[in-house]
Order: structure tokens, then C-alpha cells, then sequence
């Protein structure tokens, strides 16, 4: 179900559309929530935000990304399907960096468990981004504490 | 007993490697002793543990072979 969660770059609107595909085998699954994450031009000290670069230990986010996805479908026990792309490497602003597709049989549970699916994929995978600001220096950004 | 540590996020960066091999390791202590000896700037620094793709809170012990990751706090999203 995660082997494809990274994908190298920005995630494509292509890529989002075909993670589409599998949720018509569940025809009981009558809301679809989507969560597509970009990279913000902020402006820190001064600096603008020119790109962001991820990086990931790839073999530890299949593995917490299963748990992840189990803990989920535990709390939220209409959930029929869950999908996560995440972006390695660099993404510039203004392009997507992550999406999150969740499938459940009525849209309540759909929307909360994606909800879920987030904030959880934002502290408990092992991803790192260093932003990349206009005048190339970068900073490493350590926000997401578990 | 030979160990290959990964260095992730900032700590790669200080590092300049993403990871390295140390030999003649006794323990975990020995290796965290190692690692400061290297990379004194990593004190400064949070990181968790993963030992063989596996988080551990616990100081580990560990065998010939083994890979342990150092990971400062996550930030994905």
C-alpha cells in the first residue's frame, strides 16, 4: 500500500490523479477527502522561500508509513483505502510536495481520517526539508516534534 | 564489532557523509563515544535512534553488522 509514497520531486497533479484509480474498487466508499500540501514563497528574515529540499530514510517511512495507516483505519473503521505521496528532493515553491487520499464509506470519517493521516505523515515519518531561500543559503527545518 | 552509522538531516550536513562505517565498537556507549569524537557540533542537536530500520527509545545493544541511523526531528509536510 506505501511501496510508492516518495516520489522524487514535486508530485504531479498526473500522479494524484492516477493514485485516483484504485478507489474504484470500493464502491461502498462514498467520500473521498484529498489533502494536497504545496511549498509556501514565505519569507523568512528577509529571505524568500525559493524552493524546499526533502530528504527521507526511505526503508523507515514504508515501514512507519504502514503504521501510520493501520493506526488510522483502527480509529477510523470506515476508512476503505489510504494513499500518501510525498515529495524527495527539490520542490519549488509553489509546487506540490505532498498529497493524501483517503476513502471511506461516508465523508465524516473520510475527512477526519485524512485530517489524521497529515498531521501524522508530518511527525512521524522520517522526512527532513531545508528550505532554499532566493540567494542560496538554506536552512534546515526542525518544526515537527512527535 | 563493525557498525554503519547514517547521518540524516542536519547531522549529514555537519558530517559532510550520509554515513560511515565504524570498527573495533564495543557497545553503544563506545559508539555514541565515537560519534561525539567525530562530530562534537552534534551536542547540540536532538536525534532518535533507529537500530536496522526499527526506532528504539532505549539505548540498544548492539551486534556486528548492525546499521544505526541518527535522525534529528522530523519535518516532512
Amino acid at each position: 500500500m506505501s511501496e510508492n509514497i516518495l516520489i522524487e520531486g514535486p508530485v504531479s497533479q498526473a500522479v494524484i490523479l492516477n493514485g485516483l484509480d484504485g478507489f474504484n474498487q470500493y464502491p461502498d466508499a462514498g467520500g473521498i477527502s484529498i489533502f494536497i500540501g504545496k511549498v509556501r514563497n514565505d519569507v523568512v528574515s528577509g529571505k524568500y522561500v525559493q524552493a524546499i529540499e526533502y530528504s527521507a530514510y526511505e526503508a523507515l517511512v514504508i515501514k512507519e508509513a504502514e503504521k501510520i495507516f493501520s493506526s488510522v483505519k483502527e480509529e477510523f473503521p470506515e476508512v476503505k483505502l489510504i494513499k500518501v505521496f510525498h515529495s524527495v528532493g527539490i520542490v519549488n515553491a509553489g509546487e506540490i510536495s505532498m498529497a493524501a487520499i483517503v476513502a471511506a464509506i461516508h465523508r465524516d470519517q473520510a475527512m477526519q481520517a485524512c485530517k489524521k493521516i497529515v498531521e501524522l505523515v508530518k511527525v512521524k515519518l522520517p522526512i527532513w526539508k531545508k528550505e532554499i531561500y532566493t540567494d542560496l543559503t538554506y536552512m534546515w527545518k526542525q518544526d515537527n516534534l512527535a | 564489532m563493525e557498525i554503519k552509522v547514517f547521518f540524516f538531516g542536519i547531522l549529514g550536513d555537519i558530517a559532510k557523509t550520509g554515513f560511515k562505517h565504524y570498527r573495533n565498537i564495543t557497545s553503544f556507549h563506545d559508539l555514541e563515544h565515537r560519534i561525539e569524537d567525530d562530530y562534537p557540533e552534534f551536542v547540540h542537536y536532538t536525534y532518535r535512534i533507529a537500530v536496522n530500520n526499527e526506532i528504539t527509545d532505549e539505548k540498544p545493544d548492539l551486534k556486528d553488522g548492525d546499521q544505526v541511523a541518527l535522525m534529528p526531528p522530523f519535518s516532512g509536510g
